[in-house]
């Protein structure tokens, strides 16, 4: 009888203790959302207002490119607030990311311009209302010796992620050396598993992006980055892709959000900053400044009067629109979708313009 | 003590024999580990290049730089040429591949993660991060057992409730838990309740049948005994079928909860990145191996002390079963010493604790 009165004291305690510890960690005080709502859509409700700009923070999700981490400048300097909006940002794995942006948890979040487009056929529709950067030499096909150029891939094991960014690098750089893809063998291999892929010999060549391709040129030191994001640059554009229906009732916030990232990218680009900026970025994904500086290189950060150059129509690879509809084909052609997606919806310039036109 | 005494079947050992193999059990690793990386010649398939020798040398390996870790053959390869050309030769030290730290190394990170404060303003500290971790899985295998361990009583005991639920559960319990992750994220959220949910969903299908095949065991002469003495369904489950199977019951629950630790790196890593598998995760990207190495040997450690735990608590709880730990056992003595029960009546004790005795193993 005592076995089992103390046996039923631990079930009765345990839910007890739980709940207890559970209580004990309130969520950060700018992580009240939750809490807030019911309030606020009955204030939205009271007030048929669709647009509430004092409301909650803007939720963005956000994870380790060096473009998006550069956000993190503005986080810690406390650019969001100065500008009088509050921005909640989300620390994320890339694709949790977007599976969050998806079951629309989240406003907004970053992402490459190919994979807004992946995201939206999946019934998640999007806008980029800004550019923070084209990889501009960050993502690496990487190869042994004896490959020099990438026509001499031909009859080469070449390991790289089906269906994504670094196929799409892949089929450029085969492209450049005037070969296709049935001249060499594809070994699908998630990226982050390029480097001991490529060191254990099983291919001859990775693709890959930072900090992966690095590692594999680390780690394998024979092997030589043979064709680079920054040979056919805007290939891959980073971008701010928001929902529609954020961007329609709470536009004038995203407005300034967008201001804050010309802040951010005119900081990055002052070189008596370099040292500051990579402190700041390299908190974010634990590393020493100094290891996080080449990741920086590979990456050309867009300011204002860059984000008004590549938004715009063009038959290069310099205009998003034309990315986009490179990377739209890509998609449709390794299956990622069934048919071409429209993409103008995709794009929005607009808040660009605009602070171009008040800056002027 | 004899040897042959040493390999006697299913007898239990003296204690410091015991304690010795206990601690064996952790040291001939660390030594297996420690010989691996120390001792030059054992293994070390790379060098690591110290000085690259006469640089302006050109060849086909002139690639050879110094802070390098390449194969042994290219780094012969490169001091031939080198050797050709009458130059100053490279200079290097047998490595291992960057994927095994050595111990030290390890041991460094273990502690540096928990002195070292954040870099970054808003981040938690590592002891902060595990104990999230810790909150998560608890909170996940709570409710797990909430509801996983009345189901599978049921099971176990009524053929109406087993055939209902249990081949579903059978047919779930095969699938992927982190699978459930992006949909966790649209129903619960960004927060902790997807990583709980993905806990609740690893460990709830194999507890419901673990409980079930629990129960099943319980001889059913007990229950039979009770059905003559005119119990009802419910009386049979409550004064006999959950305190018969409690003992066994604990001990499921303690293997389960090192189920749920395996679900631990997947689920943080769901909704915004959190806990130690956010540090263990970001730093196996960027290939410091040696804080993901100290990081692993944390989540183990933890897993070992709840067990430990649970065993000696279990060992209070159900002292017939005789189980618990040998922390317990010693302890046990110990207060027994304390509370003056002279030495034998201890030593009975523990004799019934470990051995229990026929009859109570044959009653019907």
């Amino acid at each position: 009888m005592l076995n089992r009165r103390t046996w039923l004291s631990v079930l009765v305690a345990f839910p007890l203790a739980l709940a207890g510890c559970q209580k004990s960690t309130p969520p950060a005080p700018q992580e009240t959302p939750q809490a807030a709502k019911p309030a606020e859509t009955l204030n939205a409700a009271k007030a048929q207002a669709p647009a509430p700009t004092q409301g909650k923070p803007l939720t963005i999700a956000y994870s380790d490119w060096p473009g998006w981490v550069a956000w993190e400048i503005g986080i810690q300097k406390g650019w969001f607030k100065e500008a009088g909006v509050e921005v909640d940002f989300k620390w994320f794995e890339y694709v949790p990311s977007m599976e969050a942006f998806s079951a629309g948890k989240v406003d907004a979040v970053t992402m490459t311009n190919g994979d807004a487009l992946v995201t939206g056929s999946s019934g998640a529709p999007s806008v980029a209302i800004l550019i923070n950067d084209y990889s501009n030499g960050n993502d690496m096909l990487v190869a042994k010796p004896g490959i020099n150029k990438p026509a001499d891939l031909k009859g080469k094991k070449v390991g790289v992620e089906v269906g994504f960014v670094s196929h799409l690098l892949l089929m450029n750089a085969l492209k450049a050396g005037g070969l296709t893809e049935s001249d060499i063998k594809i070994v699908n291999v998630p990226t982050d598993q390029t480097p001991q892929t490529l060191k254990s010999g099983t291919v001859d060549a990775i693709v890959a992006w930072q900090p992966n391709s690095g590692a594999a040129l680390r780690e394998v030191p024979s092997a030589k980055a043979v064709f680079t994001s920054a040979n056919v640059p805007g290939l891959i554009y980073d971008v701010l892709s928001v929902s529609p229906k954020s961007l329609t009732e709470r536009r004038e916030d995203w407005k300034k959000v967008v201001g804050v990232w010309m802040r951010i990218a005119d900081f990055i680009k002052d070189e008596k900053n370099a040292d500051e900026a990579a402190k700041i970025m390299s908190a974010r994904v634990g590393l020493k400044p100094e290891e996080y500086k080449p990741l920086m290189k590979g990456t050309f950060f867009l300011d204002l009067a860059g984000n008004q150059k590549h938004f715009t129509q063009g038959d290069t690879l310099e205009s998003i629109y034309n990315s986009t509809d490179v990377v739209n084909q890509f998609q449709v052609s390794n299956k990622v979708y069934k048919a071409a997606v429209v993409i103008e919806p995709y794009l929005d310039r607009s808040l660009v313009d605009e602070l171009a036109k008040a800056k002027n | 003590m004899a040897r042959s005494n040493l390999f006697a079947v299913r007898k239990e050992l003296p204690t410091q024999v015991r304690l010795m193999l206990v601690a064996f059990a952790f040291v001939l690793p660390l030594v297996a580990w420690s010989i691996v990386s120390y001792v030059p010649f054992v293994w070390h398939p790379l060098v690591l290049v110290e000085n690259a020798g006469d640089t302006s040398v050109a060849g086909s390996y002139s690639y050879v730089e110094v802070g390098q870790l390449i194969e042994k053959e290219a780094f012969d390869a490169r001091n031939l040429e080198l050797a050709k050309a009458g130059a100053k030769l490279a200079r290097g030290t047998p490595a291992n591949p960057i994927y095994l730290p050595a111990p030290h190394e390890v041991a460094r990170a273990f502690y540096t993660a928990f002195t070292t404060a954040p870099e970054r303003t808003g981040d938690k500290w590592l002891h902060e991060s595990l104990w999230h971790s810790c909150r998560i899985i608890f909170a996940g295998f709570f409710y797990a057992a909430i509801l996983g361990v009345p189901l599978g009583i049921l099971c176990g005991t009524f053929g109406f409730f087993s055939k209902l639920f249990e081949p579903f559960v059978d047919f779930v319990r095969y699938m992927p838990a982190p699978v459930f992750g992006a949909l966790a994220v649209a129903v619960v959220g960004l927060e902790d309740e997807p990583k709980i949910a993905i806990i609740f969903i690893g460990t709830f299908f194999q507890m419901v049948l673990v409980v079930a095949n629990t129960t099943r065991q319980l001889d059913l002469a007990l229950l039979e005994a009770g059905q003559t003495l005119g119990a009802k369904n419910r009386q049979l489950l409550r004064y006999i079928v959950i305190p018969g199977i409690l003992p066994r019951l604990y001990q499921d629950m303690r293997i389960l909860i090192g189920w749920a630790w395996t679900y631990l790196v997947v689920a943080e890593l769901i909704g915004e990145k959190s806990g130690i598998s956010a540090f263990l995760y970001q730093q196996q990207r960027y290939r410091h191996f040696d804080n993901v190495y100290a990081s692993i040997i944390m989540i183990g450690m933890i897993g070992l002390l709840t067990d430990q735990v649970l065993a000696f608590v279990g060992g209070f709880l159900f002292p017939w079963e005789g189980e618990g730990t040998g922390v317990a056992r010693w302890l046990k003595s110990k207060l027994a010493k304390r509370a003056q029960i002279p030495k034998e009546k201890a030593r009975a004790q523990e004799r019934l604790a470990t051995h229990p005795s026929p009859t109570e193993e044959a009653s019907p």
